[in-house]
């Protein structure tokens, strides 16, 4: 189920102000974040950001489009783990 | 036969049937455009006058977006969703289900064939404990 729009977006506001500050003073340092449940904003474009998940940070640079995701939605928290074409060509099933 | 929204040429069919063989008209929309066109849904596609095909084939092309376009505008959306490296478009990258499905059994559709891994523990097992 979506969220109740009478809520709006849920955004974490120290966060926010701390985008806020970062901004008015144009510092490009990257700001960690824990809370991967932070809907990405307008202001946050073009911030960078310290994604968690769950063990390292993750750097995501927050671009127009990503608007409206979470944070978490760009710092994958599991490794990808497949066989490699090589390996799938030297043992035919 | 008539033709529809381009290509499309819907057969010998109850109108509201031979809709759905457009991308994109499903069941509620056919009914819905035989309403606003005052046709009846269930007359046969080849007894439909010229009038009637154009007049449904103007509202489809007004209120909807259908085949081609439709096609297209989903692939932009899948490509928008890889291009920002969002969790959705790995998923898409490598083929699996985007939307939380279990993976360790089924996901055939996203998977493809099974390949089989030795010493994998198939449904069964599992349910053994």
């Amino acid at each position: 189920m979506s969220r109740s729009l009478k809520k709006g977006p849920y955004v974490d506001e120290r966060l926010f102000r701390k985008v806020i500050v970062a901004r008015n003073t144009s510092s490009h340092l990257s700001i960690r974040v824990w809370d991967r449940a932070c809907t990405i904003v307008p202001e946050f474009v073009g911030t960078t950001f310290d994604v968690h998940n769950g063990k390292t940070f993750h750097k995501v640079y927050v671009t127009e489009e990503m608007v409206g995701h979470k944070l978490g939605e760009f710092a994958p928290t599991r490794t990808f783990r497949a066989h490699t074409a090589r390996a799938a060509a030297a043992k035919p099933a | 036969m008539p033709r529809i929204a381009g290509v499309d040429i819907p057969a010998t069919k109850r109108t509201e049937i031979a809709l759905r063989y457009i991308y994109g008209v499903g069941p509620t929309r056919a009914v819905e455009i035989c309403k606003k066109a005052g046709v009846d849904p269930g007359v046969r596609a080849n007894k439909l006058t010229e009038e009637e095909i154009s007049k449904m084939a103007a509202i489809i092309e007004q209120d909807f977006v259908v085949e081609g376009q439709l096609r297209r505008q989903i692939q932009q959306n899948i490509a928008r969703l890889r291009e920002i490296r969002c969790y959705r478009g790995l998923r898409h990258m490598r083929g699996l289900p985007v939307r939380g499905q279990r993976t360790r059994t089924n996901a055939r559709t996203r998977k493809g064939p099974r390949k089989t891994v030795a010493g994998k523990k198939g449904v069964k097992e599992m349910h053994r404990g």
